[in-house]
């Protein structure tokens, strides 16, 4: 196999894993912070989600390279 | 939809204002303005006489009073077998005088009944504290534990349990050494581990020590471990055995204590409750008189109504037979955010009210994207769930955790509706892409794909576009609904900011379609044009920052759009997991397969249930909302609606 194609593929699995790591962490803190805040007020739990879902668009982001990679590679 | 409102005033003669405040409260459907702070209204504030402040003191503690006794029997408004039907709140105003009487008889028996209860709650919970260390202390000196009480006492020995908060074995040898240096042998001393980080020491000794032994023992600051004041003087071993006997007696005396307070309240239950709920209506409806405007002779009662409910509010408090009314409706901006909002969708729509409220109630005279969520959101998540099997199952189970569980509250029934709409698109997006738990059903029954196989290699591509389709439809929509409210809203700078977003997208997906050789090349000016049009509308509106802000701004637009491939990322990962639970059943036996795959199946199906629902609710709250939701709304609550 072309060593070119095993690059482009680690190159995928990197631009996923990466940048899930980052939502991760990201929502890690962001996570505790809305646990806080709905803890003192439970009206705050919409408004909650969405800051925690907003890192979300990170690993989007990068699946979205991780497919343009894969794309790249022969049938 | 939202239901526009009516700010209507109602005034009468002055002295009939406690009737037409209990018959609006009656009618549920207006709901008060607090003259006083409503800065357009020119009138003053009745507020609460002497006479109503002391009324009002008393029905709160009455109201206290009677909450806390029917606490003690574990008595709500809902679901007490002893009550039949909702009390009337309006039934007739409470005789304070008797009601008080009766409770003051009735709370002396109640509070020693009420104490003695906690008092044996209090050791039901204490004594295991005390019966487990002393329980491993008594197993180090056994033969003592052999001797009745009255041997005990005949030989003059005292015991003391101590607990030495440390893990430290050696204080253990100081403390003897210190003991042997005043006490020599007259004592015996053992010790164990009674937790991580506690060490409990058993002291027999001399009941002529006892006194110094006690004295060094403070100096040393050395807890003591006290009996409970029924057991002090007992030896160690007497009191463990009054206590295991205690502890055996104690819940047949709490039954019997849970008894008598039944007995004593039980039987004014009802009676009670009805009495709470005239209490209630009549606190509320003071706090509506004092905040009424008056004058000498006349008031002015301020509320709003759904103008639909207008004519039939007019003609229901015409019914009431109350002197003679002037009901004239006030001018008010119905964009401030102090107007309420009653929302009401069509049938099919209303489950996803609660998906809007549960981010905000939208503010007056906005846009409710109940409707268009009620479309959309369970679109998205059929496009990422996609399985006819899955599907179904999802299907069977919102229906039925309707039917169990709806009953227990109206938010369980309209998320287990979401659920029921969101299957139905799974089922439909299932036969799209040939899905019947991941490749099963195409391995039995070949490609039933109307559309093409996810799991195809070659249907990444066609996914993905699929995605940002949905994506760019949603998000130009939004524009599109933020361009109309602002128009409505006279807001023209949000107007041309919303016209400038919408001109560069359409310009960026036009010269991205010209790129993947979707458009002939005729586009390309139009869409460089519209491109260039929109980020310089967007700049100039931002001023000296737009140069930084516009295309921020713009870029953050687009990632909106890009967001949408969480569509194609989660259909995949759910169809792929499938996939591999279908290919680890084929690995070994067939009994083991097929526990292995229905692992992995329910395992997917719980996955598909859940995180395709956020997913979808994101997209609406963070790249759909943020274009037109105006939140801040108050919602519509009528005088008198929180008792029914």
């Amino acid at each position: 196999m072309d060593i070119g194609i095993g690059l482009i593929a680690i190159g995928a699995a990197l631009a996923v894993g990466i940048s899930a790591l980052a939502t991760g962490l990201a929502q890690a803190r962001i996570g505790a912070a809305a646990m806080g805040a709905i803890a003192e007020k439970p009206e705050l739990a919409g408004r909650a989600i969405l800051l925690v879902a907003i890192p979300e668009t990170l690993v989007i982001l990068g699946f979205a390279v991780a497919a343009m990679a894969i794309l790249l590679l022969p049938a | 939809m939202l239901i526009p409102m009516a700010k209507l005033q109602i005034a009468g003669r002055r002295e009939e204002l406690s009737a037409v405040l209990e018959g609006i409260y009656r009618l549920q459907g207006m709901q008060l303005v607090d003259v006083a702070r409503d800065p357009a209204l020119d009138v003053d504030a009745a507020g609460l006489n002497d006479a109503n402040s002391l009324t009002q003191a008393r029905l709160e503690l009455l109201v206290a009073r009677l909450d806390a006794l029917l606490a003690l029997v574990g008595s709500d408004d809902r679901g007490d077998s002893r009550l039949h039907g909702d009390p009337d709140p309006v039934s007739g105003a409470v005789d304070l005088a008797d009601v008080e009487a009766e409770l003051d008889r009735i709370s002396i028996l109640v509070q020693e009944a009420a104490q003695h209860l906690d008092s044996l709650t209090d050791e039901l919970a204490v004594l295991p504290r005390y019966l487990h260390p002393l329980e491993q202390l008594a197993r180090l000196v056994p033969e003592l534990a052999a001797l009745p009480e009255y041997e005990l006492q005949k030989l003059g020995l005292d015991t003391a349990a101590l607990v030495l908060n440390t893990s430290d074995d050696t204080l253990v040898d100081t403390l003897r050494r210190e003991l042997t240096e005043v006490f020599g042998v007259r004592f015996d001393l053992t010790s164990a581990r009674v937790g991580t980080d506690a060490i409990g020491c058993l002291l027999v000794f001399s009941h002529s020590d006892s006194a110094r032994l006690h004295a060094l023992l403070g100096q040393e600051h050395v807890r003591h471990l006290p009996l409970p004041s029924a057991y002090s003087g007992q030896s160690l071993f007497g009191a463990l055995a009054g206590m295991r006997t205690r502890l055996d007696a104690l819940p047949r005396e709490l039954a019997d204590a849970h008894q008598v307070l039944e007995e004593l309240i039980g039987p004014h239950v009802e009676a009670w409750h009805v009495t709470l709920a005239g209490a209630r209506a009549e606190l509320e409806q003071l706090a509506a008189a004092a905040g009424a405007g008056v004058t000498d002779r006349a008031f002015a009662v301020v509320g709003w109504v759904p103008r639909p409910h207008v004519a039939r509010f007019h003609e229901a408090l015409a019914a009431l037979s109350m002197g003679p009314l002037a009901i004239e409706e006030l001018p008010h901006d119905e964009r401030a955010h102090s107007t309420p909002v009653l929302m009401k969708e069509r049938r099919v729509a209303r489950p996803f009210g609660l998906l809007t409220r549960f981010l905000d109630n939208p503010r007056a005279a906005s846009l409710d994207p109940t409707g268009l969520m009620a479309l959309f959101l369970p679109l998205m998540f059929g496009v990422m769930v996609g399985d006819v099997v899955y599907g179904t199952a999802l299907l069977l189970v919102g229906l039925w955790a309707r039917r169990k569980f709806g009953r227990i509250s109206p938010g369980i029934a309209d998320l287990c509706s979401v659920l029921v709409f969101g299957a139905i698109w799974a089922i439909i997006f299932g036969f799209l892409f040939g899905e019947a738990l991941g490749n099963l059903g195409k391995n039995l029954f070949g490609d039933f794909s109307l559309w093409f196989y996810r799991g195809d290699a070659n249907a990444l591509q066609p996914l993905l576009l699929f995605a940002l389709a949905i994506g760019a439809a949603h998000v130009l929509l939004g524009v599109v609904l933020g361009m109309w409210q602002s128009w409505r809203d006279r807001a023209h700078r949000h107007l041309l900011d919303r016209v400038g977003t919408f001109a560069f997208l359409c310009g960026m997906l036009g010269l991205a379609g010209f790129a993947a050789g979707a458009l002939p090349p005729g586009f390309m000016s139009p869409a460089i044009a519209l491109t260039v049009v929109g980020l310089v509308l967007v700049m100039s509106l931002h001023g000296t920052l737009g140069l930084i802000m516009a295309p921020l701004e713009l870029l953050g637009a687009i990632g909106n759009i890009l967001s949408y491939l969480r569509l194609a990322a989660v259909g995949l990962a759910s169809v792929y997991l499938a996939i591999v639970a279908n290919e680890l059943a084929t690995v070994g036996p067939l009994w083991l397969g097929i526990i292995v795959a229905t692992f992995f199946h329910v395992l997917n199906l719980a996955l598909a249930g859940f995180s395709p629902m956020i997913q979808a609710l994101r997209l609406h709250y963070v790249e759909f909302f943020s274009k037109f939701f105006i939140g801040g709304g108050q919602a519509f609550i009528p005088f008198g609606k929180s008792h029914s």
